[in-house]
């Protein structure tokens, strides 16, 4: 099996494979596992709720920075991936058609700020789908996918943008909008 | 739980019950369905909206949180983890044995509730969850569950962590049971609870999961 994405004119073969000795699944040699809005929506939740405990919402968005570092440095210099164009590229794919967590596009992206527009979210639609629109934005996983991939597409350490939502699809918004900067 | 074979409720003996579903059939059957998004990047399916993540985020997330908070919080903290898998494992669960793939690959095997019951932990290995099976189960009352692989544990790559960090496995287990035996979908929710009493990030030789009603 394998999952593919495209690259500019190429395609990216992504394993995917099932070890039946351990019956663990991986992709592209990362252990991955499929979950569902309740899930997601409920962790999200749980961080929310364990802000004043331990900073649960910091705790979310470093967690899911953290993992999108780690995969898609991987993918990048496994493939030998060093344009920014095709490094944009990897990261919308990887959300969209390999994670399962929406559509993000690449507004504008530079050494200091960028700007993503969320076209469509597991999270957002997740919320929505179990509980109904509310005000406050839920998107942390997304914004730390994006603080990962700012931090692969540029060049720098994980830890180095941080992230705002100005809009979002879960408070009736037509695509959430995420402003990055570099701290 | 509503069973598809015979069209009502009964409990035969665990012997029989074994027979008849076809474990490593399952596993390696629904192990093949591959989940693909649409072009939005969402999966609707199992009535449920699916993502596929690396193990690695949830491990992080719940071991920070868990190690993170002040120790006489920590079992409210794992609580809340373990609740997360729980609501999970009720809605996804009743989805996916309401699912056209379980109706193909599963459905002709089941005779009985305590069928859907193993089935529906060959289903939960096949997805990567975690190599687990039911080691005994009085029916409405009791069932253990035994896992000798699962990516809760890795957690751990020395020695032996003073906590059992299986939250997700555990809050499956209790919904399982839920969908057995605790009435209707979406009634039948929250009447049975699962301890995690072995662990292999503990120095266990596998994990061990004990379900009884609340």
């Amino acid at each position: 099996m394998s999952k593919d994405i495209q690259v500019g004119n190429n395609i990216i073969e992504l394993e995917h494979s099932f070890d039946r000795k351990t019956c663990r699944h991986s992709i592209s040699g990362f252990q991955s596992v499929l979950h569902c809005h309740h899930y997601m929506t409920l962790t999200t939740q749980m961080a929310e709720d364990a802000d004043d405990l331990c900073q649960g919402t910091e705790v979310l968005i470093s967690t899911m920075e953290n993992t999108a570092y780690k995969v898609l440095s991987k993918i990048c210099n496994e493939n030998n991936i060093k344009d920014i164009e095709d490094k944009i590229n990897v990261a919308e794919e990887l959300f969209c058609r390999i994670w399962a967590l929406g559509k993000i596009k690449f507004i504008h992206l530079g050494d200091f700020s960028a700007t993503i527009d969320v076209l469509h979210s597991h999270i957002d639609e997740g919320w929505t789908k179990k509980w109904k629109k509310r005000d406050k934005p839920v998107g942390y996983i997304n914004r730390g996918f994006i603080q990962g991939a700012l931090a692969v597409i540029n060049n720098v350490p994980a830890g180095s943008f941080e992230t705002q939502e100005s809009e979002c699809i879960v408070s009736g918004a037509k695509k959430g909008i995420i402003r990055a900067w570099k701290r | 739980m509503y069973c598809f074979g015979c069209k009502k409720r009964h409990y035969p003996g665990m012997e029989e019950v074994k027979k008849m579903i076809d474990r490593k059939k399952v596993i390696e059957e629904m192990s093949k369905i591959a989940a693909s998004p649409n072009e939005d990047g969402i999966i609707d399916g199992f009535n449920v909206l699916v993502n596929q993540l690396p193990s690695d985020f949830w491990n992080e997330f719940n071991e920070r949180i868990s190690t993170k908070v002040k120790p006489d919080l920590r079992k409210q903290a794992e609580y809340l983890l373990y609740n997360c898998a729980r609501e999970c494992g009720y809605n996804t669960g009743y989805g996916i044995i309401t699912s056209k793939e379980w109706k193909a690959i599963v459905g002709p095997m089941v005779g009985n509730t305590e069928d859907v019951l193993y089935g529906a932990f060959a289903v939960f290995t096949a997805w990567g969850w975690a190599k687990s099976e039911i080691v005994h189960l009085e029916p409405g009352k009791k069932m253990i569950v035994k896992a000798y692989d699962y990516y809760e544990s890795d957690v751990v790559k020395h020695g032996i962590s003073p906590k059992l960090s299986a939250y997700m496995i555990a809050g499956v287990c209790a919904a399982f049971m839920d969908l057995a035996y605790g009435g209707d979908y979406p009634k039948g929710f929250n009447k049975f609870k699962c301890e995690q009493v072995r662990g292999i990030e503990c120095g266990d030789e596998y994990g061990e999961f004990v379900v009884t009603p609340i």
